[in-house]
């Protein structure tokens, strides 16, 4: 695919803090990329930085191949959801639409694109309210029929669902995502919450400490973390340590994992050397409890705690050669102090190997 | 106290507050009508035919508008260069910049006097410069009058614009850049609306301050009379009818004002959602020109609003007939505090001043507290009235006041609440009491408000009965806000001229009387040196809280 944005080894620094570190990255047209990663990791000074409110020290914006860091806000023809929506108190929500209008000459050509907007959020009639009648979902679809209305080139959403209830997340995050598709927008939407981005991103950049750590699709994120952070933000795991033998198989214990086909196959991030020390990360829903005494290649150990979720219960398990693995199963699979063998659970996430100095 | 006694309680207060407040200026009202001989309009009549008093009534109301105007033209883009620009310097000056509020009216007119007037430290310098026989101008009438306003009041929009800007969600400009607006339409159709409630404010501040003022029209006026003025000219005269009649006009246009603004106050209309962003980042100065010129302005303009304390201090150590033609005085020292050290009888005045302001602190502390807390406690009619009777002295300008209570407790009447208190040393601590009650009332309500009812119910819950819960938990909690009100009371007391001036007594004269004789006497030396006296008192009780806000 083309790409419509690059982001061309963009670094900022707030004194002596680097908050962005050389990162790259490329949207395409009509893609929603997902900025994701804990508070700190940089993702909303790279938004800021592509909506123009503060400059990058080194680096490149290029938007359909032209250079944009010269060019403030307002001359950027971007779109922009803020996390408090920041709409205009003192104006009703039809000024307030009409706002990123003002060069489209008035009367009846506004009128009715506003009118189009507010019905594209299921908002119609809605010109004459003021912002503080509406409930917070409303205010959330108002500031998207703002950032929409100009038509803007890229649409930037800095965590638009953090300030909804809960039990109005879900059902808004489904609706803002059909109305970027429907009118086929390209954006940059931030969020922390990873069941967000993994529902709104056609693709997912994970940043840690102002690097970009991972950007793909969210089932290559979660199956095939690149780092061991990106494979500890994600989802639960949990981890052994061992070392990887002369046959190339990682050991710990009596348990051997070898490459896809072995009877415990792993993945590994990275070339690793015999003789590595290696930390293996497990998804909970790629082990499996077994009986202790009749399973081969398996790990032993004792339940310590027994957490149940709905969809699975959570044991952890205090493994004989040391740590601890969190494993999913059936709610009476074991009870807490039984002594149990974990083994791999076929066709679940594969064990994710990184050398311990990686980390 | 227990919740049985509250509402006789509230009554008792609701009275003692009006019997303080309204009732002097309901005996005003009645006084200037012809009671109790008779009800008539006569006095009202006279008034309405008399040119000067139209004169005055009209130009207390244009120096008011062009003062509100000249306020805000200074104070608002210097609430914008230090909310909005990063320099260095920028945390001491921006503090420092709101010190003019800070000085006693009377003080700031007498550096004004020593630093514009004729023979102030500029005019001298000008007429050196350019060889003149004569000073270049006078400082008189409406055009001196503006200036000392101008420079008192600037800092009310000042200090309420920075408030609004630190408030101000930086998010919303942020929303109508990326929406395609330039600076000036953001400026114009976002930031200022935000704006507004503290422009209004602000406004309605300087507005009311300006229709109150007394001192700057009292010496700069000459020939060019206010209401304020009038109204004590007429006292001196012994046209006592006449004084009342101007009293209540006064009154009345004051409450007209507050009614006005506050039916325009888009306060109500506007309400910011419930969740906002953090304020926008200090703008940093890059280039080393920008920032050269963003610290001399600021630190330019900071000397500027510097010079007349710096002025007084000058002043007060200019030993008597030694500055006579020379354009800066040749001999300094300290000769003057000396003198004042020395002698009993100028010592007199500062030793008044600081028992009267300390007494009525203290009750107007303890009656706004008390009656601060009822208000919150009882809501309803008697809690918004009781509310109402503490804000009432904030609209009615000093001159009023003083006329009302002369009026009211010249005469003895127990049974109608009147005592012959004019001419004792307690009407001036009443006066002042009063004056003070919108103080300690509006900062004891707030600090009530802010106070989560949650500690007083968590010491309840601890077993703490209502006395201990009130000693130890409710009082250290709401000590920032009763100290803040009672430091601003204390100084408007020490400091207090308007009302002085009509009630004194000379066993009982303040230090503000006593500057103006010194003047009167050609002493300018010893005037300064209180007028340096009263800065400094003030200065100290202000400084620490306009330090925190200018974070």
């Amino acid at each position: 695919m083309p790409s419509f944005l690059e982001i061309d080894r963009l670094s900022k620094s707030f004194g002596e803090h680097r908050v962005l570190d050389r990162v790259s990255l490329e949207v395409a047209a009509g893609e929603v990329l997902v900025l994701l990663g804990p508070s700190g990791s940089g993702k909303t000074t790279l938004l800021r930085l592509l909506a123009g409110f503060e400059s990058a020290d080194e680096g490149a914006l290029r938007v359909a191949g032209d250079e944009i860091s010269g060019l403030p806000p307002s001359r950027r023809g971007f779109g922009m959801v803020f996390q408090h929506y920041a709409l205009f108190p003192h104006l009703s929500v039809g000024e307030n639409v009409a706002f990123g209008l003002e060069s489209r000459g008035g009367g009846e050509a506004r009128a009715s694109r506003i009118a189009e907007v507010l019905a594209m959020v299921d908002l119609e009639g809605f010109e004459r309210r003021r912002v503080h009648e509406l409930s917070g979902g409303q205010q959330q679809r108002v500031a998207l029929a703002r950032a929409l209305a100009p038509g803007p080139k890229l649409l930037l959403l800095d965590e638009p669902l953090s300030n909804l209830d809960p039990s109005l997340r879900e059902r808004t995050r489904s609706e803002l995502r059909r109305a970027l598709a429907r009118v086929s927008m390209t954006a940059v939407w931030v969020t922390h919450e990873q069941d967000e981005a993994f529902a709104v991103g056609d693709r997912v950049a994970l940043l840690n400490g102002g690097r970009l750590e991972q950007l793909g699709p969210p089932e290559e994120l979660y199956l095939e973390p690149c780092t061991r952070f990106v494979a500890g933000f994600l989802g639960r795991a949990s981890s052994l340590v061992g070392v990887l033998n002369e046959n190339g198989e990682f050991e710990i214990g009596d348990a051997r994992f070898a490459g896809h086909g072995a009877r415990w196959p792993a993945s590994a991030a990275e070339q690793l050397a015999p003789g590595t020390r290696v930390e293996a990360v497990f998804r909970p829903e790629g082990l499996q409890l077994a009986d202790p005494d009749e399973e081969e290649n398996v790990l032993t150990g004792k339940v310590t705690s027994r957490r149940y979720a709905g969809e699975a219960t959570f044991y952890e398990v205090e493994m004989g050669v040391g740590g601890r693995l969190l494993v999913a199963a059936g709610s009476t699979a074991a009870k807490t102090g039984d002594r149990v063998a974990v083994a791999p659970r076929h066709g679940g996430p594969l064990p994710r190997l990184f050398s311990e100095a990686a980390e | 106290m227990s919740s049985r006694y509250r509402r006789p309680l509230a009554w008792a207060v609701a009275l003692g507050l009006t019997w303080l407040v309204g009732y002097p200026l309901l005996l005003t009202l009645l006084e200037a009508l012809g009671a109790p001989l008779d009800l008539t309009v006569d006095n009202f009549a006279a008034f309405a035919e008399r040119g000067d008093e139209w004169q005055a009534l009209w130009r207390s109301l244009w120096i008011s508008a062009a003062s509100v105007a000249l306020a805000a033209l200074v104070g608002v883009p210097l609430a914008f260069v230090f909310a909005r620009l990063e320099f260095p310097g920028r945390r001491l000056l921006g503090g420092l910049i709101a010190l003019p509020v800070a000085l006693p009216p009377l003080v700031g007119v007498i550096a004004f006097l020593f630093l514009f007037g004729e023979s102030g430290f500029l005019s001298r310098g000008v007429q050196a410069a350019l060889g003149l026989e004569t000073p270049p101008w006078r400082l008189q009438g409406a055009g001196a009058i503006l200036l000392v306003h101008a420079y008192s009041m600037y800092v009310y929009f000042y200090l309420f614009v920075r408030a609004g800007l630190a408030r101000l969600d930086g998010a919303m400009e942020e929303a109508a850049a990326i929406l395609g607006a330039g600076r000036a339409r953001t400026l114009f159709r976002v930031t200022l609306p935000l704006l507004l409630p503290a422009l209004v404010g602000a406004a309605l501040l300087t507005f009311m301050t300006s229709l109150a003022s007394f001192s700057a029209p009292y010496i700069f006026g000459g020939g060019f009379r206010v209401m304020t003025t009038q109204i004590v000219a007429s006292k001196l005269n012994g046209e006592i009818a006449m004084a009342q009649v101007e009293t209540v006009t006064l009154a009345l246009l004051a409450f007209a004002g507050l009614w006005a603004m506050r039916r325009v106050d888009p306060g109500r209309r506007v309400v910011v959602g419930g969740v906002r962003g953090a304020a926008p980042r200090r703008r940093v100065l890059k280039r080393p020109g920008a920032r050269l010129a963003a610290a001399g302005l600021g630190w330019g303009l900071t000397f500027v609003m510097l010079l007349p304390h710096l002025t007084l201090l000058l002043i007060s150590s200019v030993p008597p007939d030694t500055w006579t033609v020379e354009t800066l005085p040749p001999v300094l020292d300290g000769g003057n505090y000396a003198v004042l050290a020395a002698s009993p009888e100028r010592l007199r005045p500062v030793l008044n001043s600081l028992w009267m302001a300390a007494v009525a602190t203290a009750g107007a502390v303890a009656l706004g507290l008390m009656a601060a807390d009822l208000s919150v406690k009882l809501r309803g009619r008697l809690g918004t009235a009781l509310e109402t009777l503490l804000a009432v002295p904030w609209a009615v300008p000093g001159t009023v006041f003083a006329i009302a209570l002369a009026t009211a407790f010249s005469v003895r009447a127990p049974l109608a609440g009147r005592f012959v208190l004019v001419g004792t040393a307690w009407i001036l601590p009443l006066a002042y009491l009063v004056r003070s009650l919108p103080l300690t009332g509006r900062s004891a309500l707030a600090g009530l408000r802010q106070l989560d009812p949650a500690m007083a119910e968590a010491a309840a819950s601890l077993g703490a009965g209502g006395w201990r819960t009130l000693w130890q938990v409710r009082l250290p909690l709401l000590r920032p806000a009763l100290l803040a009100g009672a430091g601003l009371a204390f100084i408007t007391a020490l400091g207090d001229f308007v009302t002085s001036i009509v009630l004194y007594t000379y066993d009982t004269r303040p230090i503000s009387i006593e500057i103006l004789s010194s003047l009167r006497l050609q002493d300018t030396g010893v005037a300064a040196v209180y007028g340096v006296l009263l800065m400094v008192l003030s200065a100290a009780a202000f400084l620490p809280r306009s330090g925190e806000e200018a974070i």
